[in-house]
């Protein structure tokens, strides 16, 4: 690891642990990004990362992501690192403040379901071969919230000012792609605290006269739950590593595929560790496995991903398959 | 919080020019009828064709050239074992012997044993059977009995191995024995012997296999003499032996790409444009075994670079195994399944029934699922 990234992380660290209490988590959850942890993140400039000729580089914008998706973080930090990249990358002059991304696939006149669109000083919008930089101000027809309390706003196109628009060939599925990049690498990052919340229960939750580590059947399913972790990790690191200019579809849908198998199991698994307790506000689990829920379907459920993997290869024939495997690294 | 990390791994440059070598050589053998792709290398043995690999020195790649190896580095091996995997090459004659028994001889044999045995494994024409379990000692490995007792010019072993797969073809085999001291004493006392599996007082009888395949034997030894320069590393020393060949046995693509010949078939089978729901389960595997090759490349790299990754390979072959088992079970779903013997030139009904079959054995060979569970959560800090 690199010092700069170890550092980054730390930094990240120290920021949630001084503003992120249970009561800012409750606060900004089911109604919008807090404010208060955003302006610590902007003071160590953690919100202006992202531009492609950055000093930091993307891997290890990444690594920051993938940490703020540990720590559940209800600010749109990755959100807008990767509209930054995006924005850099079509040539268009970089906005302060926060930014979010959305693709409009089918010419809809509404954006539906947009990561923080509603408090977000600017939307990235990918419109087939086109980037535009919208201001959205007055453009917010529906508030919404996913299963994790994020927003997931609705903006009428039709009331959104453009900033600016530049041409970026296959903007859509390219912003798409980097999305389910973003959400890959934040899974990651949640799984991870997850085992890690289900690992300190079981050490010290005592049941028949021991800790319930103890016990064969919660051993095993504790190492499934880091078998799937580890494999989540893999899969979205080496789609980072392959998307260092602009997200490689492929590794990114094996990402996307398998960090949202990984989610789906393990929100499941933790659950079951935990009983009657992970079942309650009180405690903290819920915010990574909310999440876990949530994130999993952002720019595409794995299955969606699964698919187009599948339909690619089954055009290339199965003999081209093994090929396929290998040139991705 | 104890994290498994599996880092990218930097293939040496060599290795695509290995792998096009590879590849072009497993094609135009299976061209030449040399071979019909099978399932994984544990499946089909054949000695000539493990000369020719030999011969092209792709064994005993990593081994010193003056015990007739090659000096080349484990991620180039790594790079030949997957090609022979994807291409459904028939390796298991030499497989245990290159992957574990010619390693293990040559860290911690004799010097005659190296001499003798080492450069005919790289020829491809020493093959290798592992003596571990017995009737009475499967998972719980160090409740071993066979037992070895000390004579003037060696040892004299007694006892019983069984699901020692290859033995009734192989030349040596590595057993696991108790050398002094009681099975209550567990870890202690266990000293590994190498074989000769044409000595006086060995039998192998065939175990058969569900589907009546012949794999599997028992060994009986009844005095079986074994000089002292073919113990492994020393007296004493055998579940040391044992535990250090497990990284290496674990981790690697035979792990996962058991079933592999099966799923380029379901692809085939399910046609250039299958239904969305066929191609997410097809595709869900492609994503899976992309993960994998990930995992297991960086162990390989890690093994390269002197580590003992042995909880990390644990993980790999539990993951690898289940996602191996998972082929058939896909198999069979995307494509309107009914009874139907597999015709002659019906592969895809073939590899099928077989693959189904045969996978009941990839999660037990090599530690059991619960067995590498066990090492996983102990490597939690769990146990």
């Amino acid at each position: 690891m690199s010092d700069i990234r170890d550092e980054m992380l730390r930094t990240l660290d120290r920021i949630v642990e001084a503003n992120l209490t249970i009561a800012e988590r409750e606060k900004a959850d089911g109604n919008g990004p807090s404010a208060k942890l955003w302006a610590a993140l902007t003071e160590q400039g953690m919100t202006a990362l992202g531009e492609t000729d950055s000093e930091i580089p993307f891997a290890d914008a990444m690594a920051l992501v993938a940490r703020s998706g540990y720590h559940a973080v209800p600010v749109p930090l990755a959100e807008t690192i990767m509209a930054r990249r995006l924005l850099s990358r079509a040539d268009i002059a970089l906005p302060e403040g926060s930014i979010t991304l959305a693709a409009r696939a089918g010419g809809q006149a509404n954006l539906v379901g947009v990561a923080y669109g509603g408090t977000a000083a600017h939307v990235v919008v990918a419109d087939g071969d086109s980037l535009h930089l919208l201001q959205v101000t007055n453009a917010v027809v529906h508030n919404a919230y996913n299963q994790a309390g994020e927003p997931r706003d609705t903006i009428d196109l039709g009331k959104a000012k453009t900033i600016d628009r530049k041409p970026l060939a296959h903007a859509t599925d390219v912003l798409i792609a980097e999305g389910a990049l973003l959400r890959s690498v934040q899974l990651a990052g949640a799984l991870s605290r997850t085992l890690e919340h289900c690992l300190t229960w079981v050490n010290d939750r005592v049941q028949f006269g021991k800790p319930i580590a103890r016990f064969q059947a919660i051993q095993h399913a504790m190492a499934i739950m880091a078998s799937e972790a580890a494999a989540a990790r893999a899969a979205a690191d080496m789609a980072v590593e392959a998307s260092e200019k602009q997200a490689d579809w492929f590794a990114v849908a094996v990402a996307k595929s398998r960090a949202g198998e990984a989610a789906g199991k393990t929100a499941a698994a933790a659950h079951a560790a935990f009983g009657a307790m992970g079942f309650t506000r009180e405690h903290p689990l819920h915010y990574s496995t909310r999440r876990l829920w949530a994130w999993r379907d952002d720019f595409g459920s794995e299955v969606i991903w699964q698919s187009k993997i599948g339909q690619h290869m089954a055009a290339k024939g199965g003999e081209n398959l093994w090929a396929t495997l290998t040139e991705m690294n | 919080m104890p994290e498994f990390k599996f880092e990218p791994v930097t293939m040496p440059p060599e290795a695509a020019t290995l792998r096009a070598e590879v590849r072009a050589f497993c094609a135009a053998e299976r061209a030449a009828g040399t071979f019909t792709p099978a399932l994984g290398s544990m499946v089909e043995a054949n000695p000539s064709f493990s000369e020719k690999m030999g011969a092209r020195g792709w064994l005993g790649m990593t081994w010193p050239k003056q015990y007739g190896g090659h000096e080349r580095t484990a991620l180039e091996r790594y790079v030949v074992v997957e090609e022979m995997l994807a291409a459904g090459a028939p390796c298991l004659a030499h497989w245990i012997a290159d992957r574990q028994s010619g390693p293990q001889i040559l860290r911690h044999g004799s010097e005659r044993a190296k001499r003798t045995i080492i450069p005919e494994i790289a020829a491809g024409r020493c093959y290798f059977a592992i003596g571990m379990s017995e009737p009475d000692t499967g998972s719980d490995l160090a409740s071993v009995r066979t037992r070895a007792h000390k004579t003037d010019a060696g040892w004299k072993i007694t006892g019983r191995k069984i699901w020692t797969s290859y033995a009734h073809k192989a030349h040596y085999l590595i057993a696991l024995v108790r050398t002094s001291g009681t099975a209550d004493q567990r870890h202690q006392g266990l000293t590994q012997f190498i074989v000769d599996l044409k000595s006086p007082g060995i039998t192998i009888r065939p175990i058969y296999n569900l589907y009546g395949g012949h794999d599997f034997n028992e060994v009986t030894f009844d005095d079986v003499f074994v000089t002292d320069d073919m113990i492994v590393a020393g007296e004493g020393r055998g579940w040391e032996m044992v535990t250090s060949e497990l990284a290496f046995e674990r981790s690697g693509p035979d792990r996962f790409m058991s079933s592999y010949p099966l799923l380029v078939e379901a692809f085939n089978a399910a046609g250039k444009t299958p239904s969305d729901a066929a191609a997410a389960d097809l595709g869900r595997l492609v994503a899976n075994l992309a993960t994998l090759r990930r995992m297991s490349g960086s162990i390989a790299g890690m093994l390269q670079a002197g580590l003992n990754p042995a909880t990390e390979a644990a993980l790999v072959k539990d993951l690898g195994t289940a996602f191996e088992q998972e082929i058939p079970e896909v198999a069979r779903r995307i494509l309107p399944s009914e009874p139907r013997a597999a015709l002659p030139d019906d592969r895809y009904t073939a590899l099928l029934h077989k693959s189904q079959l045969e996978c009941v054995s990839y999660s037990l060979r090599g530690g059991t699922r619960e067995i590498l569970r066990g090492m996983i959560a102990r490597g939690l800090g769990l146990r």
